[in-house]
């Protein structure tokens, strides 16, 4: 009877092992930002940088954002496929607005630039769904 | 007798032209008098839509005013700020999608240039160069700087190539307590 039940909690230790390790597998840290310019009501330029981080980031985790996968696990994809979803979810973590115009002899010139400073993002893939939680 | 009817012509001629430059008058004076009154309407309603409202938000006891009549920012009530972004499409666009897409946002960061302008200021710069008793350059410079977190856009109109976004901000006193 010993021995069975040894077994068996040795068995479930190294199936929660293999389960953990998996998604520790599946899970990343990556960089993002994202900045566009607004020159006389106008979009001018706009760029989403995505970068693996080659460290570690420390941070607490901010409110999280789930994203359909499509079983891929490149996150570039994945955000470009969902771009006005995670957009819109990046504009209320916190954006910088940067505004400047200027009105010579009467004529308006304006440029708005709007930025999300370079953030680590913790990013777990799963089948179907990318949970992505910033860290601030 | 050929005197006679000459100068009785030359009359005739001087008050029709009289009657005639009267009457054109009047129709001037009039339409000068018609014409500006709907394009001072329209601006001023165009100018009440575009600016930013401040209000209390709801469920809020006592309404804290200030001397023009804005709410105040207290412990007890939060103030919601409304603003109006406008955006406009390119030119050269491929769909009416990607217009309505580009012209929504810039509109949204019109929105969130206005929130800033209400809620950390604006920095104004002028310089006006006089020479000889007459002004050669006129300059106004602003520029504002602010980080804006938790916007929500409420509504969002699209005509005739202009996008307008209706975005709202809660302020509340624990976040200037610092």
């Amino acid at each position: 009877m010993r021995s069975r039940n040894g077994n068996r909690s040795i068995s479930l230790s190294i199936c929660s092992i293999i389960f953990f390790s998996s998604l520790a597998l599946n899970a990343g840290e990556y960089l993002i930002s994202y900045r566009y310019v607004v020159k006389d009501a106008i979009l001018y330029n706009e760029s989403l940088s995505v970068a693996k981080a080659m460290k570690r980031c420390d941070g607490i985790p901010q409110a999280a954002i789930e994203l359909e996968t499509n079983s891929s696990s490149d996150l570039k994809k994945i955000i470009t496929e969902n771009s006005d979803e995670f957009i819109d979810y990046i504009h209320k973590l916190g954006m910088h607005v940067k505004h400047s115009d200027i009105t010579m002899n009467a004529q308006y010139k304006s440029t708005t630039i709007l930025t999300l400073k370079t953030t680590c993002f913790k990013v777990d893939f799963n089948d179907n769904f990318a949970r992505i939680i910033p860290l601030k | 007798m050929k005197r006679v009817i000459s100068s009785s012509i030359f009359v005739a001629l001087i008050t029709t032209i009289i009657t005639g430059c009267s009457m054109f008058a009047k129709e001037s004076s009039s339409k000068d008098l018609a014409e500006p009154i709907p394009v001072e309407r329209e601006q001023l309603t165009e100018k009440e839509t575009s600016a930013p409202k401040i209000s209390n938000e709801e469920n809020c006891g006592v309404q804290a005013t200030g001397p023009s009549g804005e709410p105040l920012l207290t412990k007890e009530c939060k103030l919601v700020i409304t603003v109006l972004g406008q955006g406009v499409a390119p030119v050269n666009t491929v769909s009416p999608a990607q217009a309505y897409g580009l012209a929504k946002r810039a509109a949204i960061a019109d929105g969130y240039r206005l929130i800033a302008e209400k809620v950390k200021g604006v920095r104004v710069e002028g310089n006006d160069l006089i020479k000889n008793m007459m002004v050669k350059q006129s300059t106004i410079r602003t520029c504002v700087d602010a980080v804006i977190k938790n916007a929500n856009v409420t509504e969002t109109t699209f005509k005739d190539g202009l996008c307008e976004v209706e975005m709202e901000i809660v302020v509340s006193h624990s976040q200037f307590a610092q």
